[in-house]
Formats: C-alpha cells, sequence, structure tokens
C-alpha cells in the first residue's frame, strides 16, 4: 500500500495527497521541526518537501529502501539545503535544549521501514560516542564544529567518530539487506 | 539498499567530505573539491551515505510530531493545484515559459545610483496618483510567520525600501488583458532581502465575489513552471495608485520575475496563467 501512495502520486492521482499526508506528514514535519531554525522555517520547509516528494515520487523504487526512508532522504536533502543558505542564524533552542533521541525498537518496528530499523539495529552496536556525534549531527542538525564545541572535543575526533560511525551503519544495513534478500532467494 | 558496496574503497578526505555532505551539506569550496574528486566510488558511497542518514533519521523520529491541521490543510491545498495543474498543463507550463521568456523588454534600474533614464515619464504618472496611496484590501492569506498587527502599511514598506541603497525599481509590461488596458505598473525589490512592493495606477478595479489579482515571483532557484505565489489583492473602485507589498509564502532566493494574474477569489496556489496582466524582468 506505501508505495503505491508514491506511485500514485507520481501518476498525478490527486485522490492519493490526503494517504501521503495521512502516512508521511508526522514524519516530515519532525524532521522539519528538528533542522528548521525557526518554527516558520519549519513551515515553509514542509510545504517544500512534499512538492519535492511530488516530484520525486517516480523515483521511488522499493527494491533500495522503504518509502519512509526515501522520504525522509528528500527532507533532508531540502533540509539541509535550507540550513545552509540560513547560515549563521541561531537554532531555533539553544544546544543545552536538545531533547535526546528515543531511538525506535528495532524489534517493533514495522516491516515497511525495515531499512530504519536496520539502522536502529547498527546503532545499538555502536559506541556511545559515536552514537552521541550522529545522533547531534544527524537529528539535532548540529555543524560537525557545533559538535566539537559542544562536547568539548576536537574537530578531527568529532569527524572521526561521525566517519566511523555512519560507515559502521551503512555496512551493517547491506549486510542485513543482503541477509534478507539471500534468505528470500533460498 | 539492495545493491552491494562498491568494490574500491574511499580515501578519509573523500569519506569526510561525503558524510559532511549527508550530514550539513558543503560549501562552495567543498563542493568544487568533492567534483574533482567524484567518481563511480564518491557517487556509490554518497548514495549509501545518504540512505544510512536518512535511516538513522527514521530510527531516531520514534512517535512523530503529528503536524498541525493548518499547515496540513495548506500543503494538501498546494499539492492538490499543483497536481491538478501539471495534468492540465502542457499549456500552462509553455505559457509560463513563455511569459518569462517574452519580458526581455522590461526595465531594470538602481534607485539611489545613476540618475534614472526614464525618471521624468514615470515620474509623473506615479507623482499624479501619489495622493491617493491606498491600503490593499483583501489579503486573505497571512504571510507564514507572521503574526496578526506586525506588519507595517503598504506605504511604509514602500518608504522603507526606498531608504535602502540598492534597490531595484522593475517596469512591468502591461499585457493585451482588457483590465490591463492603460495600467502602468512596476515592482520596487530589495535583492538582498529578497522583498518587495508592486505598484499600480490605472489597472481595472475587481469584484472581490467574482476575482482577485494575484501576484508571482519566479525564483531562479524554482521550477519556472511553478511561480512563488506572492499574495492576492483587490484594486477598489476609487483606487488611483495601489501599493501592494509582495507575500511570497515559499522562500525566494533569486527573483527573476514578477507577473500579475487574474485568478478565482481567493487566488490560486499554481496558476495557469491564463490571465496575465503584467509580467517584469528583474534583470
Amino acid at each position: 500500500m506505501n508505495s503505491t501512495v508514491l506511485q500514485r502520486m507520481a501518476s498525478g492521482d490527486v485522490a492519493a495527497v490526503r494517504e501521503c499526508m495521512d502516512r508521511y506528514g508526522a514524519l516530515v514535519w519532525s524532521l522539519a521541526r528538528r533542522l528548521s531554525r525557526t518554527a516558520a522555517d519549519a513551515e515553509d520547509a514542509a510545504q517544500e518537501i512534499f512538492l519535492d516528494i511530488w516530484r520525486s515520487a517516480a523515483r521511488y523504487d522499493a527494491s533500495r529502501g522503504s518509502d519512509k526512508v526515501f522520504v525522509a532522504t528528500i527532507a533532508r536533502r531540502r533540509l539541509i539545503d535550507r540550513l545552509r543558505k540560513k547560515g549563521g542564524e541561531p537554532p531555533m533552542e539553544p544546544p543545552e535544549a536538545l531533547e535526546s533521541i528515543a531511538w525506535s525498537d528495532p524489534a517493533t518496528e514495522p516491516a515497511t521501514a525495515i531499512d530504519a530499523s536496520h539502522a536502529a539495529r547498527a546503532l545499538q552496536e555502536l559506541r556511545p560516542e559515536q552514537r552521541q556525534v550522529l545522533e547531534l549531527g544527524l537529528m539535532h542538525g548540529l555543524s560537525q564544529s557545533e559538535i566539537a564545541s559542544r562536547l568539548s572535543m576536537p574537530l578531527g575526533t568529532v569527524k572521526s567518530l561521525m566517519r566511523r560511525g555512519l560507515m559502521r551503519v551503512r555496512e551493517y544495513m547491506n549486510i542485513e539487506i543482503e541477509g534478507v534478500a539471500g534468505r528470500a532467494d533460498g | 539498499m539492495a545493491e552491494t558496496g562498491p568494490q574500491k574503497e574511499p580515501d578519509e578526505a573523500m569519506l569526510d567530505l561525503l558524510i559532511k555532505q549527508v550530514s550539513e551539506g558543503l560549501s562552495p569550496e567543498e563542493q568544487r573539491e568533492l567534483d574533482v574528486l567524484d567518481n563511480e566510488v564518491a557517487s556509490a558511497y554518497a548514495r549509501d551515505l545518504e540512505h544510512a542518514a536518512a535511516a538513522i533519521s527514521v530510527a531516531g523520529t520514534g512517535e512523530p510530531e503529528p503536524m498541525p491541521q493548518a499547515l496540513r490543510a495548506r500543503i494538501e491545498a498546494q499539492l492538490e493545484a499543483a497536481m491538478a495543474a501539471s495534468a492540465a498543463s502542457g499549456a500552462a507550463a509553455r505559457n509560463a515559459h513563455s511569459s518569462t521568456d517574452g519580458v526581455r523588454s522590461s526595465t531594470v534600474r538602481s534607485i539611489g545610483a545613476a540618475p534614472r533614464p526614464q525618471s521624468r515619464s514615470t515620474a509623473g504618472w506615479w507623482a499624479a496618483a501619489a495622493c491617493l496611496v491606498l491600503a490593499v484590501l483583501g489579503w486573505l492569506r497571512a504571510p507564514l510567520g507572521q503574526g496578526p498587527g506586525t506588519a507595517p502599511t503598504p506605504a511604509q514598506q514602500l518608504n522603507a525600501l526606498l531608504a535602502q541603497p540598492g534597490i531595484l525599481q522593475i517596469q512591468l509590461d502591461m499585457t493585451a488583458e482588457p483590465a490591463a488596458a492603460g495600467a502602468k505598473a512596476d515592482v520596487v525589490w530589495d535583492p538582498r532581502t529578497q522583498q518587495g512592493v508592486m505598484r499600480f495606477v490605472g489597472l481595472k478595479p475587481n469584484d472581490p465575489a467574482q476575482h482577485q489579482y494575484q501576484l508571482w515571483i519566479f525564483d531562479g532557484d524554482r521550477d519556472q513552471r511553478y511561480p512563488v505565489d506572492g499574495g492576492v489583492f483587490n484594486v477598489p473602485p476609487t483606487a488611483g495608485q495601489v501599493v501592494v507589498p509582495i507575500h511570497a509564502k515559499l522562500p525566494v532566493q533569486a527573483a527573476k520575475a514578477f507577473a500579475v494574474t487574474i485568478e478565482k477569489p481567493g487566488g490560486v496556489v499554481v496558476s495557469g496563467l491564463e490571465h496575465v496582466v503584467a509580467i517584469g524582468k528583474a534583470g
């Protein structure tokens, strides 16, 4: 059903809009809130993201990942682009006010976002400082320099932790998906 | 991702650039650096890392926060209109392109810099109506993120803009639409803040129950088939000069052209550009 929403959006089925909002509205809004400097920015970003989703829907390929991660990819591109253009503006919340992330439980994650479930499992295996750096960078939108400042770490250490952490998640996701594909073939 | 990773490993410098790209974006210098390195390995890793970052984002969203109803309604309307217009509109797209392509004769000049080559004629018709500056009626949709009662009047906005250095004054071309007969219009635009106002004299008064005028901004960073909605406005029967603040509903990075259309009451999210009354190019 879920990939069908994107396919129907791509084919211009106006009736799919509400279903698209039902399925992705909260995800996009949550990402926009986290990665925008102000509430008004988040609203503007959400509008742009949904236009991007419609324009990109035809490119969705279920064999390459879940629809939710596809949508999150589009959302992140737009949000990062907006953050860069807004450059030196202060964040919506001071760094000390950042909430800790409630990571989804891989055991209960719906099968429709299986790649997100693999990512959550991979995160559990990371060193705490690797997970913390990825959380601040990817979930709270802090730059590597801001993370270094916040954690009183050298910038090189932040880069190294992020590099190793994200590469580990990437490897884990590839292994898991190959494993799933292998089991399905067998 | 279903495909296996690339066989060749990227070096640390390339990885750092790729990871920065997916976590916070690259500066133009860093992007050029990556472009030099760019090859099959970089592309494959960029795709994988972006996918991993997005998967982490979904995993970390947990119980997502519901989108506000008003915003959801706005986005639904925007999407439905965009899809409907796209479906109907090979013609609309062609109209949009031809409209923006056809504004080469518009005049752009910098206020406060060199003397204006057309100052006598334009000053004449603007001065003739200067005492009749009217606040524009009928803004049906407030600009995003702006609270009521906080905005300056159109005349105040115009004066504030005119006091800024480097402001552009863009003469609009009036079309053959009956409503545009004998009218004149221009845009005062601040390219640094991407904000401005439109001024009209002689535009035919409208019945808001039948139709409204709507402003559009063609942003160089966006698909030219979908100009940014700049707000709707009315021209009262007794209006002389009408000053209309441009309230872009989406951020404008680089305005390339401006247009005014006649639309149904309340305006539209995506215009077919079937009734363009004025258009002008920003350089």
